[in-house]
């Protein structure tokens, strides 16, 4: 009965949690996966700036911590940026899966070229980020993005009118401007939108929450997990030291509105 | 005179930190550059995992985010890791320098193949992670490590005469048997051996600190910084809750 932890990589109200939980019901799991969603104590407002990835390694990495010890068979973490995922690496044994890999990786099994569809061209650092680790950057046909501020809370909410059309002109433009044989959406955030591109785009649209949920699946039946010589483990452990740093992130933050983007 | 901050991954000691201080002297004092060298609130034990990583790269972002309006012309990290220089330049507006990528884009310009000493194994994958991001792995001859701990508070004093031979050793093993045609020191906690090899050594020796900071004057004064679309600013800055990390960070540890 294997039990997944799903970091979410914001502090959030249990209905803009719904929203990210309702990515389970986009595919089917093996009978008996749990899946529990667990947020972040405190988090960067968003991710575009190396700042804010270090707050987010941070904020995802102290959520994880315990995950082993909390019973859980898997780790996964909701968001493309896969950050904490790393440093949880070195902490657990238990596979821990970033989207972002996996869907890079992933779409080099059904194509050779991809592009990524994103809400704004902030993101491009993210993708960029992952793909210069994996050593991928020449596989990247293009980053198309529509230019909409998202809303990592809300997700697409009420502007599917909005949003899912020009998602699709800007996957048409990828696969015939820019060459790419695969797109992957930018966010998990945007997964309400797969249905739709994939219904209408000729090639195959990667959802990465769904697909890491398959992979952590296929992690646990295979008996899979992370290298220990790719990510060793810390010699002196500072899981108190992280947990106060995410206390003291919490407290520091506690009763201040989200900030409004622009 | 131009002030630069050196940012040291290790909590604030004044012993410690004036040990790595001394490498102010491996600069020509003509040079005009005035080094202040700051440890941080707390720091992980090491700099060698995953783990590792994510604490320091707060640690020293913290420690060094205000150093613009503090004054400073420019900001070092005290390690070859280039630990949180990414995120200290999203914020900067001032030169943010690594010995890291400053020692091996260096060397490429006065060899093709480097050879990096370390102390000990667990210092390549620092190494392996700049190269590999800069697309430069080729050229990493090997990195030939002596397997001796390293103390990084104490750094090599009173065991000159066990490590400076075994060193050269592996300096000389780094030519001959890797084609190594530049050597350069894995750590900045190395530059007490500096002088005794490169002395010894017939090829150029790297020494990452002091080449940090001429390599930070030199963009001072052609007024050269860090690309904006490479290292773009944040839309909100949210440095009141790193801060708030490190504060609780070092109650934490009792380093305050």
């Amino acid at each position: 009965m294997p039990k997944i932890l799903v970091l979410v990589p914001f502090p959030m109200a249990a209905d803009q949690l719904a929203l990210r939980q309702a990515q389970s019901k986009a595919v089917p799991l093996e009978p008996g996966t749990t899946l529990h969603y667990r947020p972040v104590k405190a988090a960067p407002r968003t991710y575009v700036s190396q700042q804010d990835y270090v707050l987010a390694d941070l904020s995802l990495f102290e959520a994880g911590l315990s995950a082993q010890a909390d019973g859980f068979d898997a780790v996964i973490i909701d968001t493309v940026s896969d950050s904490g995922v790393n440093a949880l690496r070195s902490m657990l044994d238990i596979p821990v899966v970033g989207p972002g890999r996996a869907m890079f990786l992933n779409a080099l099994m059904l194509g050779d070229r991809f592009s990524i569809l994103a809400m704004w061209k902030h993101w491009s650092g993210l993708y960029k980020k992952t793909l210069t680790e994996l050593g991928l950057m020449e596989r990247l046909a293009s980053v198309r993005s529509i230019d909409i501020v998202p809303d990592n809370r809300n997700l697409l909410g009420g502007k599917e009118e909005d949003v899912f059309p020009k998602l699709l002109e800007a996957g048409k433009r990828a696969i015939e401007e820019d060459g790419a044989d695969v797109l992957l959406l930018g966010s998990t955030t945007m997964h309400q939108a797969h249905g739709y591109l994939a219904e209408r785009l000729p090639v195959p649209v990667i959802n990465p929450g769904p697909l890491s949920y398959k992979m952590a699946e296929t992690a646990i039946a295979l008996r899979l997990s992370h290298s220990r010589a790719g990510y060793p483990k810390p010699m002196v452990e500072k899981s108190a030291m992280v947990r106060a740093m995410m206390d003291g992130a919490a407290a520091a933050e506690r009763g201040r509105p989200v900030e409004k983007l622009s | 005179m131009r002030r630069f901050l050196v940012l040291v991954l290790l909590p604030q000691e004044p012993s410690v930190i004036e040990r790595r201080a001394r490498q102010r002297h491996l600069v020509p004092d003509h040079w005009g550059i005035e080094l202040h060298y700051r440890g941080v609130q707390a720091a992980p034990a090491t700099n060698l995992c995953p783990a590792d990583f994510a604490l320091a790269e707060i640690a020293l972002f913290e420690a060094g985010f205000t150093a613009q309006e503090e004054g400073f012309d420019a900001v070092l990290v005290d390690s070859m890791s280039d630990t949180a220089v990414d995120a200290l330049r999203s914020v900067l507006d001032i030169p943010v320098v690594g010995p890291g990528r400053a020692a091996f884009l260096t060397a490429l310009m006065l060899g093709e193949r480097v050879s990096v000493l370390a102390m000990w194994s667990h210092w390549a994958v620092l190494y392996t992670r700049t190269l590999g991001a800069m697309g430069l792995l080729s050229r990493l001859a090997s990195v030939r490590s002596i397997e001796e701990a390293p103390d990084t508070r104490h750094l090599l004093a009173g065991k000159e005469a066990e490590i400076f031979p075994k060193l050269l050793e592996a300096g000389r093993l780094a030519i001959e048997e890797d084609g190594a045609d530049v050597i350069c020191l894995g750590s900045t906690t190395l530059y007490q051996a500096h002088a005794y090899l490169a002395e010894r050594l017939p090829v150029p020796v790297i020494n990452p600190a002091p080449l940090s900071y001429l390599v930070a004057d030199i963009m001072f004064a052609l007024s050269l910084r860090p690309s904006r679309r490479a290292h773009p600013k944040p839309l909100l800055d949210q440095q009141a809750m790193v801060r708030a990390m490190m504060t609780a960070a070092a109650r934490q540890e009792g380093t305050r």
